[in-house]
């Protein structure tokens, strides 16, 4: 064999190996990319699962903690299209190999819960909670997720207890670091957020309807609402609020034609106009109309429980 | 002599190439395959468990729920109006493929969609892709059904006193079977 004959076998074998080598570990790079989307995508889908036994149903509310076993950048994104909407939830991990971070999976649009949050939380443990919301019937129960800890201070006592009662250990009162994220109530030094209440007569809680201020604006609330209030983006909240006020409207649909077949086996009532009425004040609602909405809600709730055949 | 021997060389690498090439392609390819197939799995099994998980929550949804003093109670005149074109109009927002209503006490011959007199059952919403499915189909075509017993509730009047009249019934709610899709 002569020596250039074997040195030109050599160089061919060397360079098709070395191009067949790479190509796997490109292969292996993309069908690990797309197995990390998969995963990423599948996540959030099981967030939006695992949130379903935190529905409050007839208790005062309930809470949980979702872990992943690595960092994790969950996404909200409200959007709303006039009707229902959604909250699109999308999940990336943090990778020790390769890219750290990549783009987030396919996300999970979900219609029938709204979840009040930042727009990008970052974490391995979330704290998930939730609490009914009526106006002045059931409309749905809420759903409110941190990714941090928060300090409330001058809470009243109503507030404290709701925390304590749920066992929501994200929620610290008191002396708190610098470091965590302050809700005063009222008034308070270094305050990332402020809650004012402005409720008068028959209610639990001056902080029944209020505002909360915050750097990136002020946004109203009424009920459970606050808690949204608190923990959300500006634009998630107020997206939130508008696809709740849809859905009051909705259900005054159905009520107002439930009065009609009511009528019809001798069990009416006088809230079919009311109730048309109020589906038309509400559906077009932003979070600026709440607290008049509020004393509609409240004198319609007062007209109900005078029949003997309630709506709701 | 010494040339061809050396071109059979290059012929025998070639082909060795290309035989090793071929092998990684078909290796990968069956990875991707069994990849994708959990994949199927894994996303037919979290539909199952947001179907069976919908269940409950679906009962004590205010568009069907008898007040909010009992779980698992559905109102009739709640169940009457989703069925005359309310249920379609939520579209998306139900978390499913169908959902549907018996009255399954007395036991019945056949079912009777409502509204009807004396009838037995409510579509309240079928996704447009599964419509042509018949009525009291289970676990066919690609939806999968899953299913828990409630109350069927409606407020009465009589002899000048008012009661809450139930009946027992059951919720059926069908997931999509995305495997099936698929193949």
């Amino acid at each position: 064999m002569k020596r250039g004959q074997f040195s030109f076998v050599w160089i061919f074998a060397i360079l098709a190996g070395g191009a067949i080598l790479a190509l796997a570990i490109y292969g292996a790079v993309q069908a690990g990319g797309t197995l990390r989307h998969v995963s990423d995508s599948e996540a959030a889908k099981n967030f939006a699962i695992l949130t379903d036994p935190l529905h409050a149903g007839f208790a005062e509310g309930s809470f949980g903690k979702i872990s992943f076993r690595q960092e994790t950048r969950l996404n909200n994104f409200c959007f709303n299209d006039g009707k229902f909407g959604a909250n699109e939830l999308s999940v990336a991990t943090r990778s020790g190999v390769g890219e750290e971070w990549i783009l987030p999976g396919e996300p999970t649009s979900v219609y029938n819960k709204y979840i009040f949050s930042k727009g990008e939380n970052v974490g391995f443990d979330y704290g998930v909670f939730s609490k009914p919301f009526e106006f002045p019937y059931e409309v749905s129960d809420l759903i409110f997720l941190m990714d941090g800890e928060y300090c409330f201070l001058n809470a009243p006592e109503v507030v404290e207890n709701e925390v304590l009662d749920l066992g929501i250990d994200n929620i610290l009162f008191g002396n708190c670091s610098s470091e965590i994220e302050r809700v005063c109530f009222g008034s308070g030094e270094d305050c990332d957020s402020i809650v004012y209440g402005s409720c008068s007569g028959g209610c639990d809680s001056i902080y029944d309807e209020g505002v909360v201020s915050k750097a990136s604006g002020e946004l109203r609330y009424v009920g459970n609402l606050m808690w949204g209030a608190i923990f959300s983006d500006n634009g998630v909240y107020e997206c939130n609020v508008e696809r709740l006020m849809y859905r009051t409207k909705s259900i005054a649909d159905v009520f107002a034609s439930k009065t009609d077949l009511m009528d019809a086996r001798d069990c009416g009532t006088n809230l079919k106009g009311d109730l048309i009425v109020w589906g038309g004040l509400a559906g077009n609602a932003t979070s600026g109309d709440l607290t008049s909405l509020a004393n509609i809600a409240e004198t319609m709730d007062r007209k109900n429980n005078l029949e003997d055949c309630k709506i709701w | 002599m010494v040339r061809e021997r050396g071109q059979m060389k290059i012929m025998q690498m070639l082909f060795m190439i290309v035989g090793v090439f071929f092998f990684f392609v078909l290796a990968g390819l069956f990875f991707l395959g069994i990849m994708f197939k959990d994949v199927r799995g894994g996303a037919d099994e979290l539909a199952r468990e947001q179907a069976i998980s919908s269940l409950e929550i679906l009962a004590a949804m205010p568009e069907l729920s008898y007040g909010d003093r009992e779980a698992m109670s559905l109102d009739e005149d709640k169940l009457r109006v989703m069925v005359e074109g309310y249920g379609a109009s939520y579209g998306n927002f139900w978390p499913i493929a169908s959902l549907e209503v018996y009255k399954i006490y007395p036991a019945f011959d056949s079912v009777v969609p409502c509204p009807a007199a004396n009838c037995n059952y409510y579509n309240i919403y079928t996704d447009p892709r599964y419509e042509n499915l018949q009525v009291g189909d289970s676990g066919q075509g690609n939806i999968e059904k899953v299913s828990s017993y409630v109350s069927i509730c409606k407020r009465i009047r009589e002899l000048g006193s008012v009661y809450d009249r139930c009946e027992v019934g059951k919720i059926v709610v069908g997931m999509e079977e995305i495997s099936e899709v698929g193949e």
